[in-house]
């Protein structure tokens, strides 16, 4: 008793067909013919025919999808990767004035030291490669020889906020696309059934600035990053309305999409046709996105490995769902974990407060490339670990140590879609402060991300007000040496 | 197949020459020359001995004697094959550069057909980009379908048209007229009295008492004060990172209620931009420079506070270029601009105009920047929000500095304790995260009297906890009485000064004339008629959103870099009759819907999808998606919910849990109840890190930085708020119960009544059929009794009509 035998995106392509087909004879001869033809194809492709489609890159690609684990407030590379026993000698003198002259910090006007302060922490050479980690880190020391650490990171703005949007979108400025926006602006989506860009969250509170950092800015807001949060719903307005059940929902989408077929064949209007698309996408996340975060199936050794309980919600889960997340081909996940904010006050010392953010992620960040690996997924993943800048060689003359914003150098480090594995890039200075080798600036990292996923970050361009913008503005290098 | 593709080409070069009027050599070809060719074949040295700085030495060539547009029958000129790049000797030019695009390489082919005509006395490679030179006014040209044409518009719309051979859409069904006229004038559907009044006119001119009725209509400012707002960055939030809230309404109000009382554009300008220097300025007036205050300020701790004042400044500066000028001023920031005559010194000393004003960077109160009204009483709802804002404030401030109090608790010595008054000591152990928020304010208070942010933030929530309402406030701009000195910024960077700088506007403009001048003369300049630039793109932005674009499309760029005028000569008109008609933007409004231009049906034509496929002519109307607050108020008229009232405060209209969360600040959500849960969007409170997540899915803006034009996204997560949300649930169930109380009776007969209420119109038969089966089938699924049943299936029904796309888009 199916009036419709065919599928939606068929019948409507159907019926677009032959109503331009039926208007099309009135007279218009062949030019017309090859319009309705454009027409009929454009029609054909149905619900694939949307902004988020699969684009081919512009060349090879490396990768195909990135996990950015963002570490929010900038964690101290001295405590955890880039080991300076010089600065250990020195400790408490103060910094000579060669390193400072015609510097800015944060919070200058106020406790902002000058004196060196030497690590605590322990430190050892690990894996095949000798990578210096601390002892904060024990699960990330033993992942040593499937990453790329690197020491010479270096951003530009010293201040959380627009770090953080620095970091996102090679820009200080708000409104600007964050780089996962422009991913997928480039690559369109492997995944119909989810956004192409995702936002996860974990730790006390938000990221510094919120929601512009995974804004689309000038881009189409298809591109935006969508947060997921933890629970039953993490999308808003994903659930069905209270009341109502998932059979009435479907009888309702099918009622809005046979008018609005109909209305399409009428006004002869494409964007009824995304809209219809749109509707159906929708109705696939009702069900797609629920069971994406059910972790039901996930076997009992796969929690143990990240340290996590099913319904808990952690960044140790959140790497689980990250998984989940490429597993399924969604582009571009982002996680933020706060606060890595080491200024020594009550709350951000590098004492007890830093041990206890290393531990929520050491784990499961190490898990999560394990388990990458395992199942196959780590050579067309790359997977990003860093904060928006790292800290100062000289610590802060506060109740207990911490160190302030410093941007001149810092360490992140890589793994997988198409990134060396067990290497040590880039060198500081004996006490940390400015790289001596290999540079690694914040346009370079994002000219490198594009670059491992296919695309040149010098072409892929979207022009505004103008102007041709780009993630890195007019700068960027691909730094070859982390390339595999 | 490749057949096909050739009439493709074909089709799409015949679409590429239309889109621009004929070509112009000054305005068209003349750019394109000298952007991409002058500079290795210009005046010095030239390669290849060939210039291309002025149409002669083009005609003329260079060392091989040959004319590069010379036409040789069957072939393209050498000029179209190597910008081609298929010519068999010559490298693709511009040599190592990206090549033209098609539509300039149109332009060049259609010139060089033409037989490459120029004005004699051409100046070498020097050209004034058109939106330079003043607007002139030529007569509406003449058509030869007379009949057609209702107003000036249209003489020059239609013969643009006649020109391609394309005729013009027939005029939209009353119906569909009548909706679109509301929903652009009013950003409200027709009620039911006004359909049927409308259907009823029988009498000529029944259609122009519709306008007349909706130009009076209060809602007229409430609806066009949104694009300007977008232009303004308003919003009623501090942005960065802390993003707390502010009060800037009033100059929100303000806004709607100039427009709704026509005031002429060049006041509405004056006002916003210097309102405060004006002589004996009224409050109104003073108001009105909310304009410039909806800067971002920076509550962050840390910070360097002149960098963020600095940053107001050049927002300041590169809003006034976007809003007013429609220039990418901003470019010319950190080096001179790339493609418009602005250097970057004429930059800064366009920002010296913004920069002698009160405020600072970081938000704190400044003498003269805040405008209180303490005869008005604010609602014992805004006093709550007040309170539980400042209380959370006030939290934050001392759980920052908890530990320092504890430290000092345990150093405590016995004589001390016992000074402290006894409430305080019996609870001064109880561990921090243990305190209430008094026990902390207490604490904190006996440790540290004597820090004045704490006793200004003490002093202030004092008050209002005794009921001392704080009365309503609004940022103004207030000049200091020693202005700044200025400076250009090397790079951009604030901290390294180049040359002191005064205040001036760029020289490629009209000058200004007066001594010292300062942002009132600043604001007089942009308004005088012979600034070439102001009337065009205050036009360009009122039709784009008629049309869906701009006459402009680049409607925030009118340099170089910007796209051509597709009707330059209407634009033109149309700025000159903006002045000629004293600056009333009602009379551009009135004419523009009045127009047979306007009134066409917006239904797709099979000629146009290859003769005009983006629809640049217009030879008809557009579809449009609504704005997003229209998305919601068309929703709330539909369901009978709307609360009619005008302006005041934000309100706090239902959003998902959890939106809040998403800053870096978790604020609270309290959602408004009576009737300001039913305001029109316009009232919504905007905070700028967390934005009423139903806005930002359809593409409102933020408030970061002027919006001149909205993008018009179509994605699943709009299906998921109509569908979804608890506000458009809540809707859908009125329209439901609505529909079952003014229309009862026979099923069809109200869905015909629900088609009204959402679309204006009777539905087709197979329409209303398909709804009376939705309708049945969700009857016979539901479970109790015939009534309950009945309640059922018709918010079904409702949530149906809620989310078809003609319910959010204007046809």
């Amino acid at each position: 008793m199916n009036p419709y035998p065919l599928t939606p995106a068929e019948r409507l392509s159907q019926i677009t067909r032959r109503h331009f087909l039926s208007r099309c004879t009135m007279g218009l001869g062949g030019i017309a013919l090859a319009s309705m033809d454009k027409r009929g194809a454009a029609a054909a492709a149905g619900p694939l025919a949307n902004p988020l489609s699969p684009k081919p890159p512009m060349f090879a690609p490396r990768a195909k999808n990135i996990i950015y684990l963002f570490m929010c407030g900038g964690p101290s590379q001295l405590e955890l990767f880039d080991y300076k026993p010089r600065l250990v000698d020195l400790n408490g003198q103060p910094i000579p004035e060669s390193y400072i002259a015609g510097k800015r910090f944060a919070f200058m006007d106020t406790s902002h030291g000058t004196k060196l302060l030497g690590t605590r922490r322990k430190f050892a050479q690990y894996g095949q490669s000798g990578a210096w980690v601390s002892e904060l880190f024990p699960y990330t020391a033993k992942i040593v020889d499937d990453i790329t650490i690197v020491n010479s990171c270096a951003a530009t703005l010293f201040n959380h906020a627009p770090a953080k949007l620095f970091m996102n979108t090679g820009s200080g400025q708000f409104g600007r696309p964050a780089m996962g926006s422009w991913i997928n602006y480039g690559l369109g989506s492997e995944c119909q059934d989810l956004p192409g860009f995702v936002v996860l969250q974990s730790g006390p509170r938000g990221p510094r600035g919120g929601a512009v950092n995974w804004g689309s800015g000038f881009l189409p807001t298809t591109y935006q990053g969508v947060p997921f949060r933890g629970g039953a719903e993490p999308i808003l307005d994903l659930a069905t309305p209270t009341g109502i059940t998932a059979e009435r929902q479907r009888q309702t989408i099918d009622a809005i999409r046979d008018l609005n077929v109909q209305h399409a064949v009428e006004t002869g209007d494409d964007e009824i046709n995304t809209r219809i698309s749109a509707y159906e996408m929708a109705s696939r996340m009702q069900t797609s996105a629920p069971e994406l975060t059910d972790l039901t199936h996930e076997s009992e050794a796969t929690l143990k490995l990240y340290g996590v309980e099913r319904e808990t919600p952690s960044f140790g889960r959140n790497c689980l769902l990250a998984r989940r997340l490429v597993e399924r081909g969604v582009r571009f996940v982002q996680l933020y974990h706060t606060s890595w904010d080491s200024h020594g006050g009550p709350g951000e010392n590098l004492q007890g407060d830093f041990e206890k953010t290393c531990r929520e992620v050491d784990q499961a960040q190490a898990a999560l490339i394990q388990d990458l690996k395992a199942r196959g997924l780590l050579k067309d993943t790359l997977v990003v670990w860093g904060g928006e800048f790292g800290r100062t060689p000289m610590g802060e003359s506060r109740d207990t140590t911490g160190r302030n914003h410093h941007v001149d150098a810092f360490t992140m480090w890589f793994a997988g879609g198409g990134v060396k594995a067990g290497a040590v890039l880039g060198k500081t200075d004996e006490l940390g402060f400015n790289p001596i080798e290999d540079r690694f600036h914040v346009h370079d990292i994002h000219a490198t991300m594009l670059h491992l996923l296919g695309m040149d970050h010098t072409k892929l361009t979207f022009r505004f007000q103008g102007r041709d913008f780009r993630l890195t503005d007019v700068h960027g290098e691909v730094l070859t040496k982390l390339l595999a | 197949m490749i057949a096909v593709k050739k009439y493709f080409w074909a089709g799409w070069l015949v679409t590429s020459t239309l889109a621009a009027a004929p070509v112009d050599y000054l305005r068209d070809v003349k750019p394109i020359l000298t952007r991409h060719c002058v500079l290795c074949h210009g005046a010095e040295d030239p390669e290849a001995g060939f210039r291309a700085d002025t149409a002669q030495s083009l005609r003329e060539g260079g060392d091989s004697g040959i004319s590069p547009v010379a036409l040789t029958p069957g072939q393209e000129s050498v000029l179209i094959q190597v910008v081609r790049g298929e010519h068999e000797e010559i490298r693709r030019m511009p040599f190592k550069k990206p090549p033209l695009d098609d539509a300039q390489i149109a332009i060049l082919q259609a010139w060089v057909a033409a037989g490459a005509p120029a004005p004699a006395a051409e100046e070498p490679g020097k050209y004034i980009h058109w939106a330079f030179v003043p607007p002139g006014r030529v007569a509406p040209p003449a058509v030869k379908r007379a009949d057609w044409p209702r107003n000036s518009i249209d003489h020059f719309i239609l013969a643009r048209l006649e020109q391609e051979q394309i005729t013009p859409s027939p005029e939209a069904n009353p119906s569909a007229l009548l909706r679109r006229v509301s929903l652009d004038l009013t950003g409200l559907p027709p009620t039911g009295a006004e359909i049927d009044a409308f259907r009823q006119d029988r009498s000529p001119g029944a259609y122009e008492r519709a306008v007349e009725r909706l130009l009076a209509s209060p809602h007229f400012g409430e609806r066009w004060a949104r694009p300007w707002l977008d232009a303004a960055r308003y919003a009623d939030s501090n942005g960065y990172s802390i993003d707390a809230p502010r009060q800037i309404w009033k100059y929100r109000d303000w806004v709607v209620a100039a427009l709704n009382r026509d005031l002429p554009f060049d006041q509405f300008v004056i006002e916003q931009l210097a309102g405060d220097m004006l002589p004996t300025p009224t409050i109104d007036q003073k108001v009105a420079t909310g304009f410039n205050r909806n800067t971002q300020l920076n509550g962050e701790g840390g910070i360097d506070t002149e960098q963020f004042r600095v940053e107001s400044v050049l927002d300041r500066t590169n809003t006034f270029g976007t809003a007013f000028l429609g220039l990418t001023v901003g470019c010319a920031q950190c080096h001179d601009h790339k493609f418009d005559p602005i250097k970057q010194r004429e930059y800064y000393q366009l920002s010296a105009f913004f920069n002698n004003s009160v405020d600072d960077g970081h938000g704190k109160a400044t003498p003269g920047g805040l405008l209180e009204f303490p005869d008005e009483r604010p609602t014992a709802e805004s006093r709550e929000r007040d309170l539980a804002e400042m209380r959370a404030e006030l939290t934050r401030y001392l759980d920052g500095r908890g530990m320092a109090v504890m430290k000092w608790v345990q150093a405590l010595a016995a004589e001390e304790r016992a000074k402290l008054k006894p409430e305080l000591r019996e609870t001064i152990d109880v561990t921090w995260d243990q305190k209430t928020f008094a026990q902390k304010r207490a604490a904190y208070g006996a440790y540290k009297s004597d820090d004045p942010e704490f006793r200004s933030r003490d002093k202030e929530l004092a008050q209002l906890e005794r009921g001392e309402a704080k009365p309503p406030s609004t940022l103004v701009m207030a000049e200091l009485p020693a202005p700044r000195d200025s400076f250009l910024f090397i790079n951009g960077d604030f901290t390294r000064h180049g040359d002191k700088v005064a205040p001036a506007t760029p020289a490629i403009l009209p000058p200004l004339k007066a001594e010292k001048p300062n942002r009132l003369d600043l604001a007089r300049w942009v308004v005088d008629p012979a600034n070439p630039l102001t009337a065009r793109v205050a036009i360009n932005r009122i039709w784009q959103q008629y049309f869906g674009r701009g006459l402009v499309e680049t409607e925030n760029d009118f340099g170089s870099q910007g796209s051509l005028p597709t009707h330059p000569e209407l634009l033109d008109w149309l700025a000159t009759e903006l002045i000629a008609q004293h600056w009333s933007m009602k009379a551009l409004h009135r004419m523009i819907v009045l127009s047979a231009t306007y009134r066409q049906s917006s239904l797709a034509r099979p000629d146009l999808e290859l003769s005009d496929p983006t629809n640049k002519l217009l030879a008809r109307q557009s579809r449009l998606r609504l704005d997003a607050e229209i998305v919601r108020d068309v929703a709330l008229t539909a369901s009978g919910l709307l609360a009619g009232k005008l302006g005041g405060p934000p309100v706090f209209p239902p959003q998902p849990d959890g939106v809040m969360t998403l800053g870096q600040i978790r604020r609270e959500w309290r959602a408004s109840t009576g009737e300001d849960r039913y305001r029109r969007g316009l009232y919504t409170h905007l905070w700028r890190a967390t934005p009423h997540p139903a806005f930002a899915v359809f593409d409102a803006p933020d408030g970061y930085s002027a919006c001149t034009r909205r993008l018009r996204s179509n994605t699943p997560l709009q299906a998921l708020t109509l569908l979804n949300d608890q506000q458009f649930v809540e809707f859908a169930a009125a329209l439901a119960h609505r529909v079952q109380k003014e229309a009862p009776g026979e099923l069809p007969a109200q869905i015909d009544f629900a088609f009204r209420l959402c679309l204006s119109r009777e539905p087709q038969p197979t329409e209303r059929q398909r709804l009376v089966e939705l309708f049945q089938q969700q009857f016979s699924a539901a479970k109790g009794d015939a009534t309950a049943r009945r309640e059922e299936a018709w918010l079904t029904v409702a949530r149906v009509f809620l989310n078809l796309d003609e319910t959010i888009t204007r046809e």
